[in-house]
């Protein structure tokens, strides 16, 4: 989270003095390392959870190497992002000494991404370093500023049975009619424990506000006031709530309640539902769709950081990320969006994920975020 | 050094180690926190101020918070403390295998982690859940919402409390000298008027304890209102934390964490008094 680092900076610029000897000492004993054997081994970091780990360590890493067999690959998982906060250290460390760093690519957040671009910690990505590029869409590439390569995304899109639902709700606006018209089958978790809620609560706002506002990095609390008629929606929804307005804890909890058929709709990420449809914890009548409106979602970038030694195998595998083989991989292992845009998958990608793949809405930034979660308990089940 | 002095520099010597841990991991740390709440407003008149304690407690969702979980507090007290009375009442006087047996039983919960025991309340308690089929099988059909509101966090602390009040119970019980009882039964008392006249006074320090201990312990919770309890209102616990790694309002945290203090220190009172009788009544 950007607001924790503000206050792990202090103790940052600390930790830097430090790193500058350890990457020095670091620096020593890998660089005789690369010409010996002819081969050059990649320390990838990567920050996700275990489905992410799988997709490197199971996929996307033996058939990389095996493609390019001059390349070995040293894989550290960041569970959840932790050790995030270091990773950023040494590379900053390295940088500021003006040593390499034996990190060659890095997978995390945004806002880390976001905190070394003046500091000049990466490599810009171009057609010219990474051929594939160019099937990459315009706009996710300048979301990351071309600072980080937008491989994989997810958004969070409506599930439902259709055994229940015959004509599922193709806008947010038919979405409300329809939980409405089907009391007590829809829900969304507390948007203070998983996006899928967030996304619903934040697409009722946008519904009145649009997005632009609140996505960008300006931040005032008073323009908070637009947010009143999108709490009033969510308040006069809750009656037709699940359960007469309960909102499961965690992304998982609401899948859960699809399963036990104890709700028929909900807003769900399209990567974890489909991966629970085709592990076959979801009935075989669930369907996944997006919205008009789109819901909220987000791109999974690597970016490389410019202090890296081994530039040629890093750049060499971000445009190995982009091939057929590894996006398909995506799509199979974690049910992923591709990073390439979707006239360049297989038509039988295409149709299967047809209803869910398109746009996708972008989050508030992290304090509109906090203050929408905490008025969300204020304005809509709080209040009487 | 006279022998009295040196031990009184050796007790010193010997409580010294846990005394520094409680004032610098402790006292300081919660002395600096209350400061923190108490401090001059960013940009507002010098001076320590309460603005912030009036936010907090004006905020109708926050005052809603706080009576919930004093409430269910006090419920789950109460109900502990009646299950657990009889049974430790009769784990002291009946004897046999089957007490034998239940005293053991009555300890599992201890062992078990209450995350663990939280979701298996859940399973067991949900809607389409395990209790809700066994009564669907029997012909009820009404099923009242069991878990994510104020009912689910009683039933589990409940069942999470109950080993540990009848041990302390149970204890307070043994004490208790059977001649007492016995001379009592000979005068001519029932087993009522031996409970009310006898036992009940007689075991009335561990009672105090267990009833405090018991309150601290479950306003206090943050795992079993976290995952039973519903959206609104929450316990304390799971308020606080929304407050602090949800919404980044650490100073409102903090201000409820005091207030949440203060109702814990007030009953605390009543424990320090209970103990500190105790040892007056051994010596």
């Amino acid at each position: 989270m950007r607001w924790v680092r503000w206050v792990k900076r202090k103790r940052r610029l600390a930790a830097a003095a430090g790193m500058v000897l350890a990457v020095l000492l670091v620096g020593i004993g890998t660089s005789g390392q690369a010409g010996a054997q002819g081969t050059v081994t990649l320390n990838l970091y990567i920050s996700g959870d275990t489905n992410i780990f799988d997709l490197y360590t199971k996929a996307f890493l033996p058939a990389f190497t095996k493609r390019y067999p001059q390349f070995k690959t040293n894989f550290v998982g960041l569970l959840h992002g932790n050790g995030d906060d270091g990773v950023y250290d040494k590379i900053l460390a390295a940088k500021r000494a003006g040593h390499t760093v034996d990190v060659d690519l890095w997978e995390t957040e945004p806002g880390y991404v976001d905190e070394g671009i003046p500091e000049g910690l990466w490599v810009k990505l171009s057609a010219s370093l990474v051929p594939n590029i160019v099937k990459v869409p315009v706009q996710t590439l300048e979301a990351a500023q071309y600072y980080g390569l937008p491989y994989r995304g997810s958004s969070v899109v409506i599930g439902y049975n259709s055994q229940f639902v015959k004509n599922p709700p193709q806008t947010f606006d038919e979405l409300v009619a329809w939980i409405k018209a089907n009391p007590g089958k829809f829900t969304y978790c507390d948007p203070n424990t998983g996006g899928s809620g967030q996304a619903f609560v934040t697409a009722a706002i946008y519904k009145f506000t649009g997005p632009d506002k609140f996505s960008g990095k300006a931040y005032d609390p008073n323009e908070e006031a637009a947010w009143a008629p999108g709490w009033k929606l969510l308040k006069d929804l809750q009656p037709a709530m699940y359960n007469n307005g309960f909102h499961p804890n965690g992304n998982v909890a609401v899948l859960q309640l699809l399963a036990q058929q104890n709700i028929w709709m909900a807003s769900v990420w399209s990567d974890q539902g489909l991966d629970f449809y085709n592990r076959g914890q979801l009935p075989k009548t669930m369907k996944f769709e997006q919205i008009t409106p789109p819901l909220i979602g987000d791109d999974s970038r690597v970016t490389v950081p410019a202090g890296s030694a081994h530039l040629e195998g890093a750049l060499t595998l971000l445009n190995w990320l982009l091939t057929p083989e590894a996006q398909n991989m995506v799509i199979n292992e974690v049910a992923g969006y591709p990073g390439i845009d979707w006239k360049y998958m297989p038509e039988s990608v295409r149709a299967r994920f047809k209803d869910v793949a398109k746009a996708f809405a972008p989050y508030p930034n992290p304090k509109y975020l906090a203050d929408i979660k905490r008025l969300w308990h204020e304005q809509v089940v709080g209040g009487q | 050094m006279t022998p009295s002095r040196r031990a009184g520099a050796l007790g010193l010597a010997l409580v010294l180690p846990p005394l520094l841990l409680l004032v610098f991991l402790i006292v300081l740390p919660a002395l600096t926190a209350v400061f923190d709440t108490l401090a001059p407003l960013e940009g507002g008149p010098p001076g320590l101020t309460l603005a912030r304690y009036a936010q907090v407690l004006g905020a109708r969702i926050i005052r809603a918070d706080i009576t919930f979980t004093i409430l269910v507090t006090l419920a789950s007290v109460a109900v502990v403390f009646c299950v657990s009375y009889p049974l430790a009442l009769y784990l002291r006087f009946v004897q046999g295998r089957l007490p034998a047996v239940l005293a053991v039983l009555f300890t599992i919960p201890l062992f078990i982690p209450v995350v663990i025991a939280s979701f298996a309340m859940i399973t067991f308690l949900v809607n389409h859940g395990m209790l809700s089929t066994i009564l669907y099988r029997l012909g009820v059909q009404r099923f009242p919402p069991l878990v994510y509101n104020a009912t689910g966090i009683v039933i589990t602390q409940v069942w999470a409390n109950l080993p540990f009040a009848i041990l302390i119970l149970g204890a307070g019980l043994q004490a208790i000298d059977d001649a007492l009882i016995d001379s009592a039964r000979d005068v001519g008392a029932g087993p009522v008027r031996t409970f009310l006249a006898i036992i009940l006074p007689l075991n009335a320090i561990p009672t105090m304890i267990t009833l405090t201990l018991l309150f601290i312990t479950i306003l206090g919770s943050f795992t079993i209102p976290y995952l039973v309890g519903g959206n609104a209102p929450q316990m304390l616990g799971v308020t606080m934390t929304n407050y602090l790694t949800q919404y980044f309002r650490r100073t409102d945290a903090v201000t409820m964490a005091v207030i949440a203090f203060m109702i814990a220190a007030a009953v605390g009172a009543v424990y320090v008094a209970s103990v500190s009788r105790r040892e007056r009544v051994a010596l």
